[in-house]
């Protein structure tokens, strides 16, 4: 590979590469606003002014003070380019530090911040602005304007999720450049010229496609503001573990910022992955760590309707192998989740192998049901992270559904049911006889038609309570860590799997993730991706 | 002023009707454009524009020829021919003149380049406001239309032209090429990152070359005497060729466009052309040289070029205004020739008031785009404001030249160089001056524009 050198440090470029992103890929930071490596170049901002050594001095004269005439005369100075639109060359050399760079980032800040509110106390983005962080890296100076600052409109509602603030705003049209390039669609523009300009709506619109949230990711200030996250938290209390989104088949990793003091996830942000979504998510990904919080299974409940009883977490195992003791093991229906982990899947799939049934059925998302939509851009078709994660855990593409199952209990085929929930893709009107069954048993985070007719439903740990992984359309496999713990000393359903298999006396021995991640791996079948 | 001197672009200015193509025809229009697109091969005229060292006469002076040479089409690529009638930089008035008085001119001007660079299409991209010479042109077009001569076949060659133009809506930087290209795509005027240049990738991502109205009214003089007679009859030949349209406004008794060789001094033009200063009892104090974006030069300064190998040595002691106005002698002089257009100034000016004056034009026009000129421009005038209103320090002034100086190179378009230069201008050669203003406000002796009086009584800066 060609190298250029930054700083007297070797830089690797691939041909066509900016100075800004190899050094980026290089792991060495240049200071910049407008530009992000999944979007197109505006260079508008000039923080990552950079000089090349080889470069001319500028044409045109400054002037600088001359001490001994005491009075201003003509001088130069290098002409600095910036390193996020010019391509690296072989053997060039560059400096991001120095005297002039110096000057220059220390300017370029300074200007920033002129008409800016400053009103860091009260704005979302503090602890994680590039302004405050330029700010004490590269000015350190007092301002020095002296009169008011440009006013301009204040929570501005972009739409359903996002709101404006244009004096926070540094027109590095980051916002502009992913709606058009990104989420293709033209809804944001600037209007006005000069230091009274505004990012604007386009004219009968609001901000309202499918990666809005997108917006407030890519403000490197806090202009753009989520309506959801807004005034709920401040950053530097929110802790960050690697997560994988729920929320469809693309499985776009994501960061889970979470409060540890009271257990709660605020929200997800993309985790960036070239082989996955690059630098996004799309809306509902980001909202669905709303179900972290939501329409929780929390207890284990026994019976349905007016005779459900509650029953204690600790109970819920000994009721489970109750509800199954004496049920012909070859009758019991197993339920595999496409919504749930590969560890939860494979658990369950090697309970059935035990119980020695082969009645093996998918739970999945229907995505006409949900009134989702799949696009070219990240969403896929399938509403579910892990069906192919649930296939490979059953060591083949598992074809019947829960409508299956129904006329499988029908016919008499199945007497009893394991079941991963909470949602499947049929109608709560065509499950009805799952309702007559005597054991239904469902394990599930959250409520959903599954639960609503199950006549044992124990609580499982969320995707957030656990670390797991989830195999994506693509067939790859990715794991998310334990963000915060679970409540009530819920357990994750492959463990309360394991405790009800003891139960039941049969051979199902696992104490840690690990140990199902190590099997799971060392079984060829199992673990191989299945086609969807 | 040489009484042999035979004007050339301005040579039907003045006739009756010279606005019409039967007129202009009579007075000698298309006989060039005739002879060049049925007689002379794109690679002749080209070869003669070069010869005749036309530097651009949009304001960078880039020479014209070059330019054309830069142009290499890809397969498929279609070439546009864009002339900037954009005219917007304050003080400057001459390309209206041409399309007002002598349109049949810039269309002739037109038919010859685009035969030269093989283009099918032109734009003329006017000034909005200039709507009386979109009016002229479009009449003009017309008119030329209807004669053949801009269509399928101009004086029957097979090599369509046509001609179009467009309105610009009120922004000055629509006069910055890249941002030209984008106001005539209909996209926001923002000047575009280069490279690419134009010349590869320009109208509609197509090679395209941007020229000056005057520059491209001046290739038919030029193909008509040939480049390197053209060339010569500039005082400053050969580097800087032919004749131009000088303006002069301000405090001169005749205010307006004239045409002379390149290289007459600012004397000349200000005392012989310009007809001295308005007032006898009111002296130059300074004078803009070529658009507000040239730093200003001041009568009573002298060249200092003591070294034999400076391009000004020869006019070493002289006053400013002795030396020749080329592209290349005023660069050396610290300014621009930019436009050609002076602006005069006699002693009732404060050089801290027009300067604000200034900042506040180029305040409201940055196109608001990258960070040093969006707001370093409006704080210029923040600074500004202070010191006229009695607000300021000294120190002041040298954070004006501090804001000015990290403008300068540090943006996308040469807006934030036209922003900053004249103002380093103002504070080197009128450094105490500034520093009068800083200490004891606005004197009270001299002319105040409205927004001044405002300023100084208190009232809230426009
Ligand atoms: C802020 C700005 C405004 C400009 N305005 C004009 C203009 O009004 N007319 C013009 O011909 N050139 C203008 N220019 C220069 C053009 O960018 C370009 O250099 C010119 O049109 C090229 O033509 P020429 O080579 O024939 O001079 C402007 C440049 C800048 C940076
Ligand atoms: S809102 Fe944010 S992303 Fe958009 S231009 Fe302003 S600072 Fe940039
Ligand atoms: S220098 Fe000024 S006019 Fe030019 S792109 Fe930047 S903001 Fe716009
Ligand atoms: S990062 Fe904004 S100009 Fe390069």
């Amino acid at each position: 590979m060609p190298t250029f050198k930054l700083n007297g440090q070797d830089i690797p470029f691939e041909p066509g590469d900016t100075i800004i992103r190899a050094a980026w890929r290089a792991g060495v930071e240049i200071p910049h606003y407008c530009w992000h490596p999944g979007l197109s170049v505006a260079a508008n901002c000039r923080m990552c002014l950079v000089h090349i050594k080889s470069g001319r001095q500028m044409a045109l004269p400054v002037l600088v003070w001359d001490e001994a005439k005491q009075k201003y005369v003509p001088g130069t100075k290098p002409k600095l380019q910036p390193a996020c639109q010019i391509a690296a060359a072989e053997g060039m050399e560059v400096d991001s530090v120095g005297e002039e760079v110096e000057q220059a980032h220390a300017h370029v800040q300074e200007f920033l911040l002129l008409n800016h509110p400053v009103d860091c106390p009260i704005c979302d983005q503090a602890g994680e602005c590039k302004l405050q962080d330029y700010y004490e890296e590269h000015q350190h100076t007092l301002k020095r304007k002296r009169t008011e600052p440009v006013h301009k409109p204040k929570a501005v509602r972009f739409g359903p999720t996002i709101v404006y603030d244009a004096e926070r705003c540094i027109m590095c049209t980051r916002c502009i450049r992913f709606c058009d390039e990104v989420a293709r669609d033209h809804v944001l523009d600037m209007r006005e010229r000069g230091n009274r300009n505004e990012i604007v709506l386009a004219p009968g619109r609001q901000l309202d496609h499918k990666y809005t949230l997108m917006t407030e990711h890519v403000c490197p200030v806090g202009a753009l503001t989520s309506r959801d996250f807004r005034f709920k938290a401040r950053v530097w209390f929110l802790k960050t573990v690697p997560g994988v989104c729920s929320g469809c088949a693309t499985g776009c990793t994501t960061h889970v910022d979470f409060d540890p003091r009271n257990g709660k996830v605020y929200r997800l942000r993309p985790r960036d992955n070239e082989a996955c979504n690059q630098y996004w998510m799309c809306d509902d990904g980001m909202m669905s760590y709303k179900e972290l919080h939501e329409g929780r299974v929390l207890t284990p409940v026994r019976g349905r309707g007016d005779e459900a009883e509650l029953l204690l977490v600790e109970e819920a195992v000994d009721a489970a192998v109750a509800a199954l003791r004496g049920v012909d093991h070859g009758k019991i229906g197993v339920v595999l989740s496409a919504l749930h982990s590969n560890e939860d899947n494979f658990v369950l799939a090697r309970l059935a192998e035990e119980l020695g049934t082969d009645k093996l059925y998918l739970a999945a998302r229907d995505a006409k049901l949900e009134g989702w939509e799949g696009d070219e851009i990240l969403r896929h078709a399938d509403p579910n992270p892990n069906r192919a994660g649930a296939h490979a855990a059953a060591g083949r593409t598992i074809e019947e559904s829960v409508e299956d199952l129904v006329s499988d209990v029908l016919a008499g085929e199945v007497r009893a049911v394991i079941a991963l929930g909470p949602w499947c893709g049929e109608r709560a009107e065509s499950l009805a006889p799952l309702a007559q069954l005597d054991a239904f048993i469902c394990l599930s985070a959250n409520e959903g038609t599954l639960p609503e007719l199950a006549s044992l439903l124990i609580p499982a740990a969320s995707w957030a309570e656990q670390s797991g992984s989830f195999t994506n359309a693509k067939g790859i496999s990715q794991e998310f860590e334990r963000a915060v713990p679970a409540p009530n000393g819920v357990l994750p359903a492959w463990q309360t799997l394991v405790h009800v298999a003891a139960g039941l006396g049969l051979n199902l021995r696992y104490g840690r993730t690990s140990e199902v991640r190590n099997h799971m791996n060392a079984k060829p079948a199992a673990s191989a991706a299945a086609p969807v | 002023m040489s009484d042999e001197f035979q004007p050339l672009l301005t040579s039907r200015y003045g006739i009756e009707g010279s606005h019409t193509l039967a007129v202009a025809e009579k007075h000698g229009a298309y006989r060039t454009a005739r002879r060049a697109l049925t007689m002379m091969s794109p690679e002749q005229i080209k070869e003669e524009v070069k010869k005749a060292s036309l530097r651009g006469r949009g304001g960078a002076g880039f020479p014209a020829g070059v330019k054309w040479g830069f142009l290499n089409p890809k397969e498929g690529e279609e070439v546009y021919l864009v002339v900037n009638g954009d005219e917007s930089e304050p003080g400057t008035f001459k390309d209206r003149t041409i399309m007002n008085q002598d349109p049949h001119r810039l269309i002739e001007g037109i038919l010859i380049t685009c035969w030269a660079i093989g283009a099918h299409t032109a734009y003329i991209y006017v000034r909005g406001e200039l709507k009386h010479s979109i009016d002229s042109l479009d009449a003009a077009l017309a008119e030329a239309r209807t004669k053949g001569y801009v269509g399928d076949r101009p004086f029957g060659k097979p090599h369509p032209i046509h001609i179009w133009t467009h309105s610009g809506a009120g922004a000055y930087i629509c006069g910055e090429e890249t941002a030209l290209l984008n106001s005539l795509e209909g996209r926001r005027g923002e000047p575009r990152l280069k490279p690419p240049f134009p010349a590869v990738k320009g109208a509609f991502g197509m090679p395209t070359i941007v020229n000056n109205v005057e520059t491209i009214s001046a290739v038919p003089d030029i193909v008509e005497l040939g480049g390197e007679r053209w060339c010569s009859l500039s005082r400053l030949a050969p580097t800087d060729g032919g004749v131009r349209l000088y303006g002069i406004s301000g405090h001169v008794k005749k205010p307006g466009i004239y045409e002379a060789p390149v290289g007459i001094t600012m004397r000349e033009l200000i005392y012989d052309y310009g007809g001295g200063m308005l007032h006898d009892d009111h002296p130059l104090k300074a004078v803009i040289p070529g658009g507000s974006s040239t730093p200003v030069l001041r009568p009573d300064w002298t060249v200092d070029a003591p070294n034999e190998d400076h391009p000004l040595h020869a006019w070493h002691g002289k006053s400013e205004l002795d030396v020749p106005m080329g592209v290349d002698t005023y660069r050396a002089l610290g300014t621009m020739l930019g436009t050609c257009c002076a602006t005069v100034m006699d002693d009732t000016v404060n050089m801290v008031e027009a300067c604000r004056n200034l900042m506040r034009f180029y305040r409201h026009e940055s196109c608001g785009q990258c960070t040093p000129c969006r707001e370093g421009g409006a704080w210029l005038v923040d600074v500004l404001d202070g010191l006229l209103s009695g607000r300021g320090k000294v120190d002041d002034v040298n954070m004006l030249v501090d804001i000015a100086n990290n403008m300068m190179g540090n943006t996308i378009c040469a807006f934030g160089e036209g922003t900053a230069m004249p103002l380093l201008g103002f504070v080197q050669r009128f450094a105490d001056e500034f520093v009068e203003v800083a200490k004891r406000g606005l004197p009270l002796d001299v002319r105040h524009d409205e927004s001044t009086r405002a300023l100084v009584k208190g009232g809230v800066a426009a």
